[in-house]
């Protein structure tokens, strides 16, 4: 299996654990806290998303009440969900999501200078 | 002649051709050409990545869907829209932090072989080609309604179809990604300010949301399509012929046309009205308000799957994400892009199902149309939006609609154009055919595939009357850019999702899936035409496999599945697979971006670099 840094931003170092940008040195442990953290995050939020973007083709097969009966004017539950509250859902989910995800990344971020700082120091954390 | 929206139309295309001239001062790299130099912020890159995203699919084709089809042709607007969750979910920023130019080049990065890039390229050019059929059938049909009549002796669609091909291949080849991107973001908030417009007008025609529903409601959904007179007076499995059918529809008015058709025996097709019927529930009448008149149990979750997967597989929107500054900015840019296109599309769906009324009422009262129609309806439901903007509007807003309609066509064959130009230019002109180009070289190399790919697409419009595609499929555009969808979904969801977001992934496991995934999707989606046009019928394994309207419930988990056991089986991970991973999910370039500022906006027309 081929290297594939040649378009790699920063060096890989001798013992092959280490990435460096600048004066910022990330070390596989670091990587691994911030890569469970973001991954918890976006599978959350991903589960959540299926649950309810597959729920609706499925109400509209097994469930009588929420495809045929009129709840405001012509609306059905099954209409008035996917012409207009899915767009809804969908913008708190990006919102929430996006906020969640930034404070995600400052606190990792700073959580990754200190794994990398200690670990330049000779402090290993893993 | 529609003058007035004549005019309107040509000062947009003269002012597209602007931009992409001014921009030109400021292309001088292969990153500013295919990436406006990795400096667009997340406002205006989500007007870009909107701009991009909104095609004659979404402003005529999800439209013209719901006035046919009612809930289930919502379903575009919803899913469209639902698949930007799962791009800020997983993938945005894992791109953006990879940052390189194109979705070959993370396969490349990723996995380490020349093998898998080629044939990620391969699917990107695929899945371009897939989505800018639609776009020129779209080009074709609008002229059709605009202007009327050919230009040179061609006909309107044909003429149509030739002068869209021949704009966006000189605005794209001349101001390369600044000046799509400047064009993309003019060009999606005219798109916006039209639809906004037919939706105003609506309202202001006494359009009532929840009545106006329940009146479309009250009778099942009908539908138009043209037969010959064989076809008229042929009866199906329960001795019913289309022509009792329209009978039960149509007024004594209507069916004394439909006669006369047959009386002479004329070559060629004449439209009826029919009722349709439900797909989903049989038992029940096919109501607007309820699902059922295009999709059966099995396509409501595959269609829901084909849109909100595919728009992750779409490469000339994934490229987008690496012109944005940081992985921040790019989760950034999705949460406006989900806003921007939410608003556009529930406009869609208001517009689909004012149509039905407004052009009942209109044609009722003797008015005429370049659309053709039968019973007050549309016979191409792809013709709606200008339809709709010239009897609420007249000739002004008919022209800012069309402009619209066109401004859709050029900002997603604009992006596409440049999508497969770096696949080309970049993944293989650069990486093996040229490695020493001067920087001139490869701009001019990734014009000329510019150029060449516009050719393409030409032929490609020019080719779906010609095979009578048009004919086979009800809102034929948005139709097609589900198999986009398809492929894309098929092709790269599953090697982005497993390469992002699993480590074991190995080269082997991913060139395996990309290949079962791709080729499954293109096999179906053939097979579901060629049944379509009556090639193949609907008995045995090939028939079922035909039947497949939309692939990607099976050639999705197809792919995905391959790639994991190919994966476990092969067990050979990259020699530098830790260092690939802190590229993807590390934070040391943001924090040295971040320490310097290089993660700011900053102005995609600096002269510096």
């Amino acid at each position: 299996m081929g290297d594939t840094t040649t378009h790699a931003p920063a060096t890989l170092s001798a013992d092959g654990r280490q990435i460096q940008h600048g004066d910022h040195i990330d070390t596989i442990e670091s990587v691994d806290t911030v890569f469970r953290a973001q991954r918890k995050l976006s599978f959350t939020y991903g589960a959540i998303f299926f649950a309810v973007t597959l729920g609706v083709p499925a109400s509209s097969v097994w469930w009588t009440a929420w495809y045929s009966v009129e709840i405001l004017g012509g609306f059905t539950a099954n209409y008035l969900f996917v012409g207009l509250f899915y767009f809804v859902f969908l913008w708190v989910m990006a919102w929430t999501y996006a906020k969640q995800a930034d404070r995600l990344d400052e606190r990792l971020l700073a959580m990754a200078d200190d794994i990398a700082t200690g670990t330049m120091n000779g402090g290993v954390r893993s | 002649m529609n003058t007035i929206a004549i005019i309107l139309v040509v000062g947009l295309t003269l002012f597209t051709i602007g931009l992409s001239v001014f921009s030109r001062r400021f292309t001088r790299t292969t990153a500013d050409f295919y990436l406006a130099g990795r400096k667009v912020g997340s406002f205006a890159n989500a007007s870009a990545i909107s701009g991009d995203y909104l095609s004659a699919a979404s402003f005529l084709g999800v439209a013209g869907a719901i006035y046919a089809s009612g809930l289930d042709g919502i379903w575009y607007a919803a899913g469209f829209a639902g698949g930007f969750m799962l791009v800020v979910l997983f993938i945005a920023s894992p791109l953006r932090r990879f940052g390189e130019y194109t979705v070959a080049d993370f396969a490349f990065g990723r996995f380490g072989s020349s093998r898998i890039r080629l044939i990620t390229v391969i699917a990107v050019l695929l899945t371009s080609l897939f989505y800018m059929a639609p776009q020129m059938y779209g080009a074709g049909t609008t002229w059709q309604v605009l202007v009327g009549q050919g230009i040179f002796g061609l006909d309107a669609y044909t003429s149509g179809v030739i002068v869209v091909a021949a704009i966006i291949a000189f605005y794209v080849s001349v101001g390369g990604m600044k000046g799509t991107t400047m064009n993309q973001i003019f060009q999606f908030w005219w798109l916006a300010f039209a639809m906004i417009l037919v939706v105003v007008f609506a309202f202001g025609n006494g359009f009532g949301y929840p009545s106006e529903l329940e009146a479309a409601s009250r009778e099942p959904i009908v539908n138009t399509k043209a037969y010959t007179v064989a076809e008229l007076t042929t009866p199906d499995a329960n001795g019913v012929t289309p022509y009792d059918k329209a009978a039960e529809v149509m007024t004594a008015e209507e069916m004394a046309t439909v006669d006369e058709f047959i009386a002479s025996n004329a070559e060629g097709k004449t439209p009826i009205a029919f009722y349709a019927s439900n797909k989903l529930h049989p038992e029940r009448e096919m109501l607007f308000n309820e699902p059922g008149h295009r999709y059966n149990g099995f396509d409501q979750f595959s269609m829901v799957l084909a849109l909100v997967l595919g728009t992750a597989g779409l490469p000339h929107i994934l490229n987008r994400y690496y012109t944005n500054p940081s992985g921040k900015a790019a989760r950034r840019s999705t949460f406006w892009v989900l806003m921007f296109i939410g608003v556009f599309y529930i406009g869609s769906t208001i517009a689909g199902l004012a149509g039905l009324s407004i052009i009942r009422e209109y044609l009722a009262g003797g008015g005429t149309l370049n659309a053709a129609s039968v019973h007050g309806l549309l016979t191409k439901p792809d013709q709606l939006m200008p339809a709709l903007g010239e009897i609420l509007g007249g000739q002004w807003l008919m022209g800012i609609v069309s402009a619209g309609a066109f401004a859709a066509m050029f900002s997603t064959v604009g992006g596409l154009l440049i999508a497969a130009a770096s696949a080309l230019g970049h993944d293989v002109y650069e990486k093996y055919i040229n490695k020493d180009a001067s920087e001139a070289k490869r701009v001019a190399f990734g014009k000329t595939a510019v150029l060449a790919f516009a050719g393409v697409a030409l032929l490609i419009g020019l080719a779906i009357p010609y095979f009578g595609l048009d004919q086979a499929y009800p809102a034929l555009i948005a139709m097609m850019v589900t198999w986009a969808f398809s492929v894309g979904a098929s092709a790269f969801v599953p090697m982005l999702l497993t390469g992002i977001w699993w480590k074991g992934t190995t080269e082997k496991g991913a060139t395996a899936g990309m290949v079962v995934g791709l080729i499954g999707a293109v096999t179906i989606i053939f097979l579901n035409i060629l049944q379509q046009l009556g090639t193949i019928g609907h008995e045995g394994v090939l028939g079922f496999v035909g039947s497949l309207t939309y692939p990607v419930l099976f050639t999705f988990p197809l792919g995905l599945a391959t790639i994991i056991i190919v994966s476990k089986l092969d067990g050979q991970l990259p020699k530098n697979v830790d260092h690939i991973w802190m590229r993807i999910h590390g934070t040391a370039s943001e924090r040295h971006e971040k320490q310097y500022g290089l993660d700011k906006v900053g102005s995609m027309f600096a002269k510096g670099k």
